[in-house]
């Protein structure tokens, strides 16, 4: 058996968050060393609640801290519309099992960086508050990141403002330092997160699986694909899934190197990621940017990850 | 159907004058002036072009100088890709008319009281002129039927990543003439960027063998010659989309949408933020147009120039 990807799970779940995590965590080619909360989605409480109720529901017992309250510099935006007052409405969930560790976010992905003897993976689902803190707090620590495989921005169009996705409208000075950091990034933005749907009658597919967290993460479809129907989607969006397919199974998606740079200024355009598509910087490209996906790879990816679970059973 | 009362607003300019030439043989436009503008080369130049382009189409029609600069900001311009004279220094006959004596924005504004509520305004350049004309007339959004530029850009931008140049080179002026009321129609570059005339094509326009086609293919060569670098297929009619559109959208398709101009961002001045389906959802305030049908496209242009 080939050597497990080190990784580190940074969310705000949130529905696709939970689904990429319960898709990591069923993944033979990952080492979950460390999960991490930050605020976005919902607040922080919400958020590391929920994190650590998913972590015990699909039995993913690994190191978890808490982020801090707040963005680097501006104030919290929460998604209640999208995910709910809960922050992951729908399904009943298990009661954590475990307490945080009484160390933040930021200090565990220190150690976990510290401690292992290959650079890690980072997988960041939510905003960039955690990663840049430790680039900013750590900077020793950079060369132990292999790379950084985060869902963030969108290069031609936002979803929570017109020029901004959400999470890096949250916490745009975050992200500028996570893109000028020079650690490879690959880029699950809007470009591809959009074309990641997963559509009602797949919601039957994975609920027929069977398992509790198969008929789980069928609920958080349900739920979650109600906001989005209502905007005239075919599907649900699974944004964050895609930045854990892109490390698992890369072969599904098209991507294109650019050199992506944040717009933290402006009335309508903070936390805009901006591609130079023709080279009017004269920067190396900093980001790999996801622009398609098998949509039926996907959808199997999801599907063979929910029936890694029937073994959990036993 | 009558034809609709039509001022051009441009910054004459090589595609400007493309799209002049054209405007000048669609019948569903009813041209009754010209206004200059500081854009691609200064506003003397842009005014000398508007009158040498108007009198080579036999066309009498009046020219009004517009504003030297943009509303707030230093001038920019695209002298390298327009020729410092804006034409390409092509060697086009002098003109025999003069300027008129008022100002574009008092002008606009008489045209748009004359027509009441008819009027539509052309706009092709940076949108200075119009930005003026709202500033110094309130009453002016009710009286005109509607704006189409060529400008802006949901997708890509050209002068920078995320700017086009008609827009960035004035953004407040752009972002009052969104906020105006008028509806305003938008060929910006996710259009215009599929409405390119191939070098054969374009030869075989200079083949009709009058001298308005001569000069539309001899005009573009040192465009053709820049945009050589770039792998694209031909030269884009930037200019010409927003006139045709003005005339008959048949070939186009358009949605309404929100569009704000950034006028502050570091990366991002003069971008066209374009709310496609944002949870924002924004004030629907203008139309983007997003396809042409390019065959038609072309067609149309062949047509038209075959009038001279």
């Amino acid at each position: 058996m080939t050597e497990r990807i080190p990784v580190i799970l940074d969310g705000d779940p949130g529905h696709d968050d939970a689904i990429a995590w319960v898709l990591a965590n069923a993944s033979p080619l990952l080492d979950i060393r460390a999960c991490t909360s930050v605020c976005g989605n919902q607040t922080i409480q919400k958020t590391s609640y929920n994190a650590m109720r998913i972590m015990t529901l699909i039995n993913l017992h690994v190191p978890f801290a808490m982020g801090r309250p707040k963005p680097l510099v501006s104030e919290p935006i929460i998604a209640p519309t999208v995910h709910g007052v809960s922050g992951l409405d729908g399904p009943a969930l298990p009661e954590p099992d475990f307490e945080p560790l009484p160390i933040s976010a930021v200090e565990l992905m220190a150690k976990v960086l510290r401690e292992s003897a290959d650079p890690v993976t980072i997988i960041p689902t939510g905003p960039l508050t955690n990663v840049a803190a430790l680039l900013m707090l750590y900077p020793e620590l950079k060369p132990k990141i292999a790379r950084i495989s985060l869902m963030g921005g969108g290069i031609y169009f936002g979803n929570w403002t017109p020029a901004a996705e959400f999470n890096i409208l949250v916490d745009p000075e975050a992200a500028d330092i996570v893109y000028k950091s020079d650690i490879p990034i690959i880029m699950a933005g809007l470009d591809v997160t959009e074309k990641a749907l997963v559509f009602p009658e797949d919601f039957e597919r994975i609920r027929a699986v069977g398992n509790p967290v198969a008929k789980v993460v069928a609920e958080w479809l349900d739920f979650f694909y109600g906001f989005h129907r209502s905007k005239g989607y075919a599907g649900a969006p699974v944004h964050d899934a895609v930045a854990v397919a892109a490390i698992i199974k890369p072969e599904i998606l098209d991507s294109k190197e650019y050199y992506v740079q944040i717009e933290t200024t402006g009335d309508f355009c903070r936390g805009m990621t901006v591609a130079d598509w023709y080279g009017y910087y004269h920067k190396a490209p900093n980001a790999r940017v996801l622009t398609g996906i098998r949509r039926e790879a996907f959808i199997d990816l999801l599907v063979e990850a929910v029936t890694y679970y029937n073994q959990e059973e036993k | 159907m009558n034809p609709i009362p039509t001022i051009i607003d441009s910054d004459a300019g090589i595609d400007d004058a493309i799209a002049i030439m054209l405007a000048a043989k669609l019948p569903q436009l009813k041209l009754v002036g010209v206004t200059s503008v500081a854009g691609n080369v200064g506003v003397d130049k842009t005014t000398h072009n508007c009158l040498r382009v108007l009198e080579f189409t036999g066309m009498d029609v009046p020219v009004y100088r517009g504003s030297a600069g943009p509303m707030f900001r230093q001038r920019v311009d695209a002298a390298f890709v327009h020729g410092a004279d804006g034409l390409g220094g092509m060697d086009l006959p002098c003109h025999t008319h003069e300027v008129e004596g008022i100002k574009a924005w008092d002008y606009i504004y008489s045209e748009a009281v004359r027509w009441n509520g008819e009027l539509q305004l052309i706009a092709i350049g940076p949108l200075t002129n119009l930005g003026m004309a709202f500033v110094k007339y309130p009453g002016l959004p009710k009286l005109l039927k509607r704006i189409v530029i060529m400008g802006g850009s949901a997708s890509e931008g050209n002068d920078t990543p995320a700017a086009e140049f008609n827009i960035w080179a004035d953004p407040e002026a752009a972002d009052i003439v969104f906020c105006s009321g008028v509806p305003v129609h938008m060929c910006g570059l996710d259009v215009t960027m599929q409405a390119h005339l191939t070098p054969g094509e374009i030869d075989e326009i200079g083949k009709i063998g009058n001298p308005q086609s001569n000069f539309f293919r001899d005009v573009v060569q040192g465009i053709l010659n820049f945009l050589s670098q770039f792998n694209f297929p031909g030269m884009h009619m930037h200019d010409p989309v927003a006139v045709l559109y003005a005339a008959d959208d048949s070939m186009f398709k358009a949605s309404p949408v929100g569009v704000r101009v950034e006028t502050k961002g570091a990366l991002t001045l003069g971008r066209t933020v374009t709310d496609l389906y944002s949870d924002a959802q924004w004030e629907k305030n203008a139309f983007i147009v997003t396809k042409i049908d390019r065959d038609a496209f072309v067609k149309k242009v062949f047509e038209l120039m075959s009038k001279y």
